[in-house]
């Protein structure tokens, strides 16, 4: 999620705001038009769906639910795995996270910085995982774990997350290392800097916001992530996504879905909101400004 | 002791071009050192080896008679301003000042006590605390010298710093860099392709073209006596013909029969004069030149007239009137001593 005052037209000159006013309030109302239906809208039936007691139901014709309660909360945290599956869930991801942009880096690195022959094959090449589809790379993924002899399901989860979402890490930091600046480099290098010194004045600042990003949007796609979590991992190691799929398909219920949901989705939110702060409070110079 | 000094330094780039063909130097110290060229000439290659960016393919880098040619730039004893200015966007700019000595160990109470020294002497106190982005071209320019400073350098080396200025700024900032370069009595490598700034600042000029050193001379020198027809066109205007020698003091031109002061020699291939040399209003005795005039130009303090002679294309003069004060026809005399010769080609 990028907020609008890092876009380039939120930073350009007012002048063009006022000239173009009346064009900019619809494209405003139109956005927080859509905005309202595609996300406000669902958290909001998400939200009340989970709190609908039993008893009484939430049936056409009525708006809203006529009674709530927290029972639900109460039923799905009490009778399934789900305070397993959280703590599951909030190891992996981060662990996901923190390696994919460890193996990432250098190849970006090399994307952002080099000039070799065949380079825009390669490129091409570390997008495959991005095309198989979640189930059939997980079948035949732990297939291959075992006859590896990986017995341990959080490291063989980690693996698969891994190369599933290099392809995200690998975008986010090339564009990232590409916007580190030679003469900054060669500034710093020249003032006696060592090589950690230099990747810290030079590097770091323009690959901040990269590395934020791509540990969000690993760990969010991780967390999320259902297919290889449920064939690699069920049934000794629960994440919070197969809790939430088994209350789905044939045995459909959709309030506790909605709590299980909730549960997923919402400390996401607050993570990205609360990163998205850390990143510009982080990088001042990155905002406003004349050149 | 020589500060600086290459021997016979040649660079070749991985894809062939050869950016430098044997070039020595040798730089005093407290001397400010212009390389004068146009863009290609080699000019950045040459400090960047200076640097320690660029190994040269062959030949040797000395300062204060060690060698130097494989030191990294962050083991010598030279400071680079780049022409981008390349201030580090995240840091103040007392930060930024201080990066240098931090690097290199200097305790905290030196370090913090040269840093607010230098802010004063540069007359950046009171932007110590804000980010780069937040000063004007000229500012960023002189904490970008600053920083360079604080590293207590022998050599400062010079990319192009004021081609991102203005031309008043530019003005400004270079009577700046060499007051500060006396008061602090450092080697200056100045790199650029303005000649007039070339002129106005160094003690001496080295002009390169081609990856080759062209001439070395003070401004003086190199502006009233170039050896080549290169620098003769590079550095201000100049007007060069083919010429005939007929004795050591007689030369025959397109332009008519010329007596000079300095005889050609044997490599020389034209004769060359200033548009700014010509007498005016002399109309008899050696040297004298009537002519049509094909084309004037206005200039404010001068008109620059354009003259028609076949087989001397583009010659002009600086004519000191205004444009109208003139007829079509002009007559001036051009003295033997301000006739010089220079070899080589052409463009």
């Amino acid at each position: 999620m990028v907020s609008l005052a890092d876009s380039p037209t939120a930073t350009a000159p007012k002048k063009r705001l006022r000239t173009g006013g009346t064009l900019n309030r619809i494209l405003m109302v139109l956005l927080l038009t859509v905005v309202t239906i595609w996300l406000v809208v669902p958290f909001t039936m998400a939200v009340l769906w989970s709190l609908v007691d039993p008893e009484t139901g939430w049936n056409y014709p009525d708006l809203l639910p006529p009674s709530l309660t927290v029972l639900r909360w109460v039923e799905v945290w009490t009778t399934t795995a789900l305070p397993q599956a959280i703590a599951n869930s909030y190891m992996l991801a981060p662990t996901v996270a923190v390696v994919t942009l460890l193996l990432a880096s250098p190849t970006a690195y090399c994307f952002a910085r080099y000039d070799f022959p065949g380079k825009g094959l390669a490129q091409v090449a570390t997008l495959l995982p991005l095309v198989v589809p979640g189930f059939v790379l997980a079948i035949f993924f732990s297939s291959l774990i075992f006859s590896l002899g990986i017995y341990s399901r959080f490291l063989s989860i980690l693996m698969a997350h891994c190369v599933l979402f290099l392809p995200y890490a690998i975008r986010i930091m090339t564009v990232s290392f590409g916007q580190v600046r030679q003469d900054l480099i060669d500034a710093a290098r020249d003032l006696g800097a060592s090589p950690f010194a230099v990747f810290r004045a030079a590097y770091m600042p323009a690959l901040l916001p990269g590395i934020l990003a791509s540990l969000i949007i690993v760990f969010i796609q991780s967390i999320e992530e259902f297919a290889i979590a449920f064939i690699v991992g069920a049934p000794n190691f629960t994440t919070i996504p197969s809790i939430l799929y088994s209350y789905l398909g044939y045995n459909f219920i959709r309030p506790n879905a909605a709590v299980v949901s909730l549960i997923l989705v919402v400390p996401n939110v607050l993570l990205m909101l609360g990163l998205e702060r850390l990143l510009k409070s982080a990088n001042p110079a990155q905002m406003g400004g004349k050149g | 002791m020589t500060a600086l000094r290459s021997i016979d330094v040649s660079k070749v780039f991985e894809d062939g071009f050869t950016a430098l063909s044997g070039i020595n130097l040798s730089v005093e110290p407290g001397e400010f050192v212009t390389l004068l060229g146009p863009s290609g000439c080699g000019k950045t290659t040459l400090l960047k080896i200076f640097a320690g960016f660029y190994a040269p393919t062959t030949g040797r880098i000395e300062q204060n008679g060690a060698d130097v040619t494989n030191a990294p730039p962050e083991k010598r004893d030279t400071a680079m301003c780049f022409q981008s200015y390349a201030l580090f966007p995240h840091l103040s700019v007392a930060e930024n000042v201080e990066f240098g000595p931090k690097q290199n160990k200097v305790p905290k109470d030196d370090r913090v006590k040269r840093v607010n020294e230098l802010l004063r002497q540069v007359d950046l106190e009171a932007n110590r605390d804000k980010l780069p982005n937040k000063l004007s071209g000229g500012q960023q320019q002189r904490v970008a010298l600053t920083r360079a400073l604080a590293m207590r350098p022998s050599v400062v080396l010079f990319d192009e710093p004021l081609s991102n200025l203005d031309a008043k700024l530019r003005e400004q900032v270079r009577r700046e860099i060499r007051s500060l370069q006396r008061e602090f009595g450092f080697t200056a490598i100045y790199v650029t392709h303005d000649q007039s700034e070339a002129l106005a600042m160094s003690d001496r000029v080295v002009v390169m073209n081609g990856g080759k050193v062209e001439q070395i001379g003070d401004p003086e020198e190199v502006y009233q006596r170039p050896e080549t027809a290169f620098v003769a066109d590079f550095i201000g205007s100049a007007n060069l013909l083919p010429f005939e020698r007929v004795d050591d003091h007689t030369v025959d031109t397109p332009l008519g029969r010329f007596t000079v002061d300095d005889p050609p020699v044997a490599d020389s291939r034209f004769l060359c004069w200033r548009p700014e040399a010509a007498d005016y209003g002399v109309s008899e005795g050696e040297n004298v030149v009537a002519s049509d005039i094909s084309e004037r130009a206005y200039q404010g303090a001068y008109t620059d007239v354009h003259i028609a002679v076949p087989g001397a294309p583009d010659q002009r003069l600086h004519w000191p009137g205004s444009a109208s004060s003139m007829s079509d026809r002009v007559t001036f005399r051009l003295p033997p001593d301000r006739i010089r010769f220079v070899r080589g080609e052409l463009g």
